[in-house]
């Protein structure tokens, strides 16, 4: 199953942090060897200042060995350092206690006079900020989340656009709200970041590798609201499909994504329109990337090969399945890919044995008739079940091109004589305005 | 100028007149001379001006009878009859109403020039639409106009020979003298009058018969001016008393440039003095002649060594140098400083030396230069560069200036570039094999070559890449690159199939390098556009489409190509058709036919390619652009084989056009997918009788009939025999994989158009029997028929249990489609109806919902609407 893993591929554009959730997943499914997820556990670690963590996985690696020396004088350096950076922002963290004084903030929309607000009243200076920031990383970095969120937010009210930080403080607040699993406005910072990127080129020097590499940081991080999102299965075709952008950062830094937008697409029952564009991209890429999940649509919208398209859905099982971000919708996905399978069938057949049907689909026959049945009762097909034969027969009769020639000139008549209505009315118009101009 | 000079100069001005400024002097000298007749100033001056007009006019319709430009002409022409008209009161004055000889003749001549021009049927074929049209009107207009001279006319005819004016005469004397032309005019205006005054019979004006075409004395070279001059001077001599003083400075002119002469005869002299002195050296034994070469007694050391040096070179590009002596007298430099080891850098310095003047050898850049020369110059070139490798204290640089040259002592600075050379090198290197018969012997002789300029090109990159620039090393690797990129090179293929070890350098990742390099480290888009051509051309050549396409889509060069460089337009030419091939191999048939489409689409895929000048119909190429096009012209062992691209492209637009062709039998609004094959079809339908192909076009013509048939074997056969494996196929490299897709696909496609055209007679088909027809696997010919019925081109549907497939019988027929597409026409027209209204008045939707505010721009919008039905009502009367 390491296989089709994607962890390792996917860690080169994540967060240190970040990467914990999935490393946490993966030891849950016992894909890989315990005790070198531990390791790559502890090697993240040593970057960031979660010292007492990395403490407790290194007593699970080695239990006999002694915690050494080293480590706790860095926690004590840790510390300390975290209480000289509180008490340099004295001020604001008095600020961002005082409730009244916050909405007021909120209200105000340019940065230049919140500042002027700011030192007028509560001593505040613009320096200030920058240890803010600092100190956000820092507790972000000990692993403090929330309050990294709070002392964030309050950064990206007082900075300016512009700022040199800006950038930083927005990654960084995207990142803790993610961590904190705050989707609402992890989406919200989301959208901001992918503003700030999108609109100004001109950050990165019109560095357009830079610009690349940026989004597809944003991507990936993306995954994580994306898939916990109520809302994200749209935003994610939206933005990965559909934005030339994204389109083509995942086309040249990372095709593995494809993975999760072909996911997205298939569970996304009101979005068929989009499988054209995505069968398009998923075609191109193929010789770069391909798993069970692209093969499947590949086997079942390029070359109709349905026996091959039922092992690959039998495989994307277990894709799914020891996924970080996928395993959620396993269910969802395997019935859509169900229903997208049959419903290719029935506009290629007009008959169709349930026996070969169930086999196609994964099912025991029984089971599959029974699937049907409620298909058809849900009107959501127009067919007909041959019990005696076991056939499942298809109504709809297809358009003769007498009926084609009435559908398409059924409409004209209406709209030429509204068409015709509109300029008499026009006309008429006209002439009492005329008239009502004479008058005057 | 000159009348403003004229006035201001005095009899003693003459005196004054330096010697040193010749060209100037000849104004003086005749303004000079014509102060004699201060008599009828005023009146001259207005004659002046005419006759001017005149000859200027002549001279002008001259120049454009020799570049045959009709249309100029005739304009030339009808001013030429307006000025005359202005000086006829002039005329009359002057010549008693006798028209001036010089009119006549222009007369004369241009009535035969258009009489020759009109005789010469070809030619006037030839001229483009709006000459000949000038020809016409001018011939018309002549004939009219000369019946008013016609008596002069005859006159002169009889005495052509006669010089009409000296003008012309004179007009030559001061050409060779001068440097720049600005005396000739005021020589010719003011020359007039005494030309008159002397009359049209000079007694020895007949020694020297005027012909016209020389009269512009473009194309006289130095000596015969000489000759002329000299007689033309001894005729003034003879000249007639009140002319002595223009003789008196004639004379002193002539003594001037006597002098001159004398002078640069002795420079020559000497020159030669010196070029005589070195070939007896050259002929002897090296040690008796280094006392020639040096004094004899004279201590041989570097700063001698170097004068003696820059002494030679000093006379390199001189006129007079003899170019081989030169490289032999180097050489003998060479061996000299050698004998008394004088060190690698003054070697490296003189090796530069000969080096250069080996190219100086060949006088003409366009061509060629000789063998034993580029053996030579091979040798000295790699020589060169072994020293330098084995010094690293050498800088050889352009910044270096003369000055600061040092030979003497460690960090030894050289001024000159190693990459000029090179690059100069390289260049000589194609020209040699271009010039060489592609099919002889001598063309494998010279290509064998290349291997050492290859060697070359590799030491000189291993010097730069330690020395040199960022920007000296891109194009170092550029050089590199254009000596690897059309190489096919088989470890590509065994490392890709894994049959060698993974850490061999093949020329891919050679090519990744050096490309890489450039795209990172070029400042100038033109190397990077040429390198990123090379990469593409280098993998599409080994099979790499992926990367190959990937790398044209990201280069996004299809859009800019066109304003780039001819040269590297025939190298994006040559990737786009390489890339056509490799997607053929890979496959790819609608790729394939969209790279080679537009190579094809003209029928000169020869020319854009550059192997080879096709000639052509619509006008001649002028020498230079000959010249030019010769130049870019691709050495034959880059040619990409023709004939291969054809069959390429003419199979590929058979496996596309001919299913088209067979869905959209009924459709109106069928598009032509390729012209050419359409072409190929057509010309073979055309004849009565279609004999057994021959060629490879006739081949795939037969191939195409057969797929419209169905018959997917017979199809085969033509695509794939003995004849078309040799012509073509075999020419890929893995000719039988080739092979193998394309039998594949003909057997697909040839099942889509059997679909296609007999669909309407089955009821129902089995799929095995489909499968068994075309010798296919049954989930291939499911995998087709699933596909078509889901794209809508077949109107069926499968029965699972009996495993057929059922057809609708819903085709329609030929009158339903007609009616289908009178729907179509009718939805279109309601449809731009509606945008019709939309922009005329704005969206009304818009409009109704704030009726009540904008009462005067509704009024305004309103207006509008009627105006437009108004028109309507108009237009539809104009119909009826």
């Amino acid at each position: 199953m390491a296989k089709f893993d994607l962890t390792s591929r996917m860690g080169q554009y994540l967060d240190r942090h970040l990467v914990f959730p999935l490393l946490e997943f993966l030891s849950a499914k016992e894909i890989y060897d315990e005790t070198e997820l531990l390791k790559a556990k502890l090697d993240i670690l040593s970057k960031t200042n979660m010292v007492d963590y990395a403490i407790d996985i290194r007593r699970q690696l080695y239990p006999n060995d002694e915690v050494p020396e080293e480590l706790k004088q860095r926690r004590v350096h840790v510390v300390s350092q975290l209480q000289e950076l509180q008490q340099e922002v004295e001020p604001i963290t008095k600020v961002m206690g005082n409730d009244e004084v916050m909405k007021t903030m909120e209200n105000m929309r340019d940065s230049k006079t919140l500042i002027n607000f700011l030192s007028k009243d509560y001593n505040f200076e613009i320096d200030m900020i920058e240890s803010l920031h600092k100190l956000a990383k820092y507790r972000y970095e000990c692993g403090n989340y929330s309050v990294s969120t709070s002392y964030l937010y309050f950064c990206m009210l007082v900075l300016p656009p512009n700022d040199k930080n800006y950038l930083s403080v927005l990654w960084g607040k995207l990142a803790s709200e993610i961590l904190v699993q705050n989707w609402e406005s992890a989406l919200e910072d989301l959208n901001k970041l992918r503003e700030y990127i999108d609109s100004s080129p001109n950050h990165f020097g019109g560095n357009s590798l830079q610009l690349l590499q940026q989004r597809t940081w944003l991507i990936h991080w993306s995954l994580f609201v994306f898939f916990n999102h109520a809302m994200g299965r749209e935003l994610i075709i939206e933005m990965f499909l559909y934005r030339p952008h994204y389109l083509n950062a995942i086309q040249t830094m990372c095709p593995h994504i494809l993975r999760y937008l072909a996911t997205a697409v298939i569970i996304n029952r009101g979005r068929r329109s989009a499988l054209k564009d995505l069968v398009k991209v998923i075609q191109q890429e193929s010789y770069t990337y391909r798993d069970p999940i692209t093969e499947f649509l590949e086997h079942l919208y390029v070359n109709f090969d349905f026996d091959g398209a039922r092992q690959k859905l039998h495989e994307c099982h277990t894709v799914l399945f020891n996924d970080f971000f996928l395993i959620s919708c396993l269910e969802e996905f395997v019935e859509n890919a169900r229903l997208m399978i049959f419903e290719t069938f029935c506009r290629i057949h007009q008959c169709i044995s349930i026996g070969m049907l169930a086999e196609k689909l994964n099912m025991n026959p029984d089971e599959a008739e029974c699937w049907i049945v409620n298909l058809i009762r849900n009107a959501r097909l127009d067919a007909k079940i041959d019990s005696k034969l076991g056939h499942v027969v298809m109504g709809a009769q297809p358009l003769s091109p007498y009926q084609q020639l009435i559908e398409k000139i059924d409409s004209l008549a209406v709209r030429s004589e509204t068409l015709v209505g509109l300029i008499d009315r026009k006309l008429k118009a006209r002439n009492d305005i005329r008239w009502g101009t004479q008058e005057f | 100028m000159s009348r403003f000079f004229a006035t201001g100069s005095d009899s003693d001005s003459d005196t004054s007149s330096q010697e040193e400024i010749i060209p100037r002097q000849a104004a003086p000298i005749y303004t000079f001379s014509d102060d004699e007749e201060e008599v009828k100033r005023v009146v001259r001056s207005t004659k002046e001006k005419r006759y001017e007009e005149l000859t200027n006019l002549i001279k002008l319709i001259r120049n454009y009878k020799k570049i045959k430009d009709m249309s100029s002409m005739l304009t030339s022409f009808e001013d030429l009859q307006r000025a005359y008209v202005k000086a006829l009161p002039v005329v009359q004055k002057e010549e008693g109403g006798q028209t001036p000889r010089f009119y006549t003749r222009c007369l004369v001549e241009l009535e035969d020039f258009i009489i020759e021009m009109w005789e010469d049927k070809d030619g006037r074929k030839n001229l483009s639409k709006n000459n000949s049209k000038s020809l016409a009107s001018l011939r018309q207009k002549l004939r009219k106009y000369i019946k008013d001279f016609d008596e002069d006319i005859t006159k002169f005819r009889e005495n052509p020979d006669q010089p009409d004016d000296e003008e012309e005469e004179e007009k030559r004397e001061p050409e060779p003298d001068s440097d720049s032309d600005v005396p000739v005019k005021p020589t010719i205006k003011t020359m007039k009058p005494i030309v008159r005054d002397e009359g049209d019979s000079s007694s020895d004006s007949e020694d020297w018969p005027s012909d016209s075409e020389s009269s512009s004395g473009s194309s006289e070279d130095e000596e015969k001016f000489t000759s002329m001059r000299e007689r033309f001077l001894k005729r003034t001599t003879e000249k007639d008393d009140d002319e002595d003083k223009e003789k008196k400075q004639k004379d002193e002119r002539r003594k001037e440039r006597k002098d001159r002469d004398k002078r640069k005869l002795r420079r020559e002299d000497e020159e030669d003095e010196e070029g005589e002195w070195e070939t007896v050296k050259g002929g002897v034994a090296i040690p008796s002649e280094k006392p020639k070469m040096f004094a004899k007694d004279a201590e041989i050391d570097l700063s001698l060594v170097v004068k003696k040096l820059s002494e030679i070179v000093a006379a390199r590009g001189k006129k007079r140098t003899d170019r081989r002596e030169q490289i032999e007298l180097l050489h003998e430099l060479q061996t000299i400083a050698d004998q008394h080891n004088l060190g690698t850098a003054i070697g490296v310095k003189i090796k530069f030396a000969i080096i250069s003047s080996i190219f100086d050898y060949n006088p003409k850049v366009s061509d060629a230069m000789k063998p034993e020369y580029w053996t030579n110059l091979i040798e000295r070139m790699s020589e060169m560069l072994d020293m330098l490798q084995n010094y690293d204290s050498i800088l050889i640089s352009e910044s270096v200036t003369e000055e600061t040259e040092r030979f003497d002592e460690a960090p030894y600075r050289i001024r000159g570039c190693v990459l000029t050379s090179l690059e100069r090198l390289d260049d000589e290197f194609i020209k040699l094999l271009k010039e060489c018969d592609p099919h002889s012997n001598e063309y494998v002789e010279r290509l064998k070559d290349e291997a050492k300029v290859f060697a070359i090109i590799t030491k000189v990159q291993k010097h730069l890449e330690v020395h040199g620039s960022q920007s000296e090393v891109c194009r170092i690797y550029l050089r590199k690159i254009e000596h690897l990129y059309y190489k096919f090179d088989p470890l590509v293929l065994q490392f890709k199939s894994g049959d060698i070890p993974s850490d061999t350098v093949t020329s891919m990742q050679e090519m990744e390098r050096l490309c890489k390099y450039i795209y990172a480290k070029d400042a100038t888009d033109r190397l990077r556009t040429r390198a990123i051509l090379s990469h593409i051309y280098h993998h599409a050549l080994h099979d790499n489409w992926f990367q190959a396409r990937d790398l044209v889509l990201m280069s996004h060069l299809q859009e800019t190509i066109q304003h780039s460089d001819p040269s590297t337009q025939i190298l994006y030419n040559r990737m786009m058709a390489h890339l056509g091939l490799c997607a053929f191999r890979h496959a790819n048939i609608k790729d394939a036919h969209n790279c080679l489409v537009d190579l094809m689409m003209t029928g000169k895929p020869k020319e854009l390619l550059a192997q080879g000048l096709l000639p052509q119909r619509q006008h001649e190429r002028s020498k230079e652009q000959e010249k030019i096009e010769k130049q870019r012209q691709m050495p034959f062992h880059m040619h990409i084989n023709l004939e291969l691209l054809e069959c390429v492209y003419l199979v590929s637009a058979m496996l596309i056009e001919i299913p088209y062709m067979a869905a959209h039998e009924f459709d109106a609004r069928r598009r032509m997918i390729s012209k050419t094959f359409y072409q190929q079809l057509r010309s073979s339908e055309r004849q009565s009788l279609v004999g057994p192909p021959e060629s490879m076009r006739e081949h795939v013509v037969a191939a195409a009939k057969s797929m419209r048939n169905g018959h997917w074997a017979a199809c085969n056969s033509f695509i794939i025999n003995e004849k078309m494996n040799t012509k073509v196929w075999d020419l890929f490299y893995q000719a039988d994989a080739v092979r193998a897709m394309l039998t594949k696909l003909i057997k697909e496609e040839t099942l889509r158009t059997y679909l296609f055209t007999y669909s309407h007679v089955y009821d129902s088909i089995s799929m095995s029997t489909l499968a068994e027809m075309f010798e296919l696997e049954k989930p291939v010919v499911h995998s087709i028929i699933s596909k078509m019925i889901i794209n809508e081109e077949l109107m069926a549907s499968l029965d699972d249990p009996s495993q057929t497939v059922v057809m609708h019988r819903s085709e329609p027929s030929r009158l339903q489609s007609l009616a289908l597409q009178l729907a179509d026409k009718i939805n279109n027209f309601v449809d731009s109806n509606e945008r019709i209204l939309e922009t005329k008045q704005g969206n009304f939707f818009l409009r109704n919902a704030n009726q009540g505010g904008f009462r005067d721009r509704q009024n305004f919008r309103a207006g509008n609407v009627q105006d437009w039905s108004r028109q309507r009502r108009d237009n539809r009367r104009g119909e009826y």
